[in-house]
């Protein structure tokens, strides 16, 4: 889901309680060049919002940055 | 559309406290890992701030955060009237110190950084 909202980008996705759904998404996307941190994780949270409100997440970790 | 009256009450709380933090439960008692580490990390630059526990009013506040700050979930801290971000934000900056200086404090020694307790689950076998 996160590839398809941002394209190029590389992520990560762990597990963090082997549950499915407290999870940790480590994510490297050129889109982020030039964003706060703030907005590079609201560009990853809007990309995952769906499978919060049908929830199939209960908790997101995020670790956003920029290709280097 | 959020709450007009919640939102003006949100809005002069943040106004008022130049540390200030939404979160789920209280710096004694937090209901939300996530809420826990952002105590911790204040509690280790040694500031006051302000505490807001969201759970009775969980869903108007996402609604009145939504508009103000374009941010839904929690905990939220703002700093002098700003969102700094969440628990992984506020975790990052401060690591790198940004924290501090945003505070206007200086950073703990030693960087002790509140460890997030490992929380890889050990496989499991079934035989």
């Amino acid at each position: 889901m996160i590839e398809a909202a941002l394209p190029g980008a590389a992520v990560e996705v762990f597990d963090e309680t082997g549950g499915g759904d407290h999870l940790r998404a480590v994510v490297v996307a050129p889109q982020f060049e030039g964003l706060a941190r703030l907005d590079q994780h609201r560009l990853v949270k809007a990309a995952v919002k769906e499978r919060f409100e049908d929830g199939a997440i209960h908790a997101l970790s995020v670790k956003t940055q920029v290709p280097g | 559309m959020a709450d007009v009256e919640l939102k003006q009450k949100v809005e002069e709380l943040i106004a008022a406290n130049p540390v200030l933090l939404f979160m789920k439960g209280t710096p004694e008692m937090p209901r939300c890992g996530f809420s826990m580490r952002v105590v911790q990390v204040l509690d280790a630059m040694d500031v006051e701030y302000g505490a807001v526990d969201v759970l009775p009013a969980l869903q108007p506040l996402r609604e009145v955060t939504a508009e103000i700050s374009d941010w839904q979930t929690f905990p939220q801290l703002y700093v002098n009237g700003e969102l700094l971000g969440g628990a992984d934000i506020v975790e990052e900056m401060f690591d790198s110190g940004e924290l501090a200086e945003a505070l206007g404090v200086q950073q703990p020694e030693a960087a002790a950084a509140p460890v997030a307790p490992p929380v890889q689950s050990p496989p499991l076998q079934i035989e």
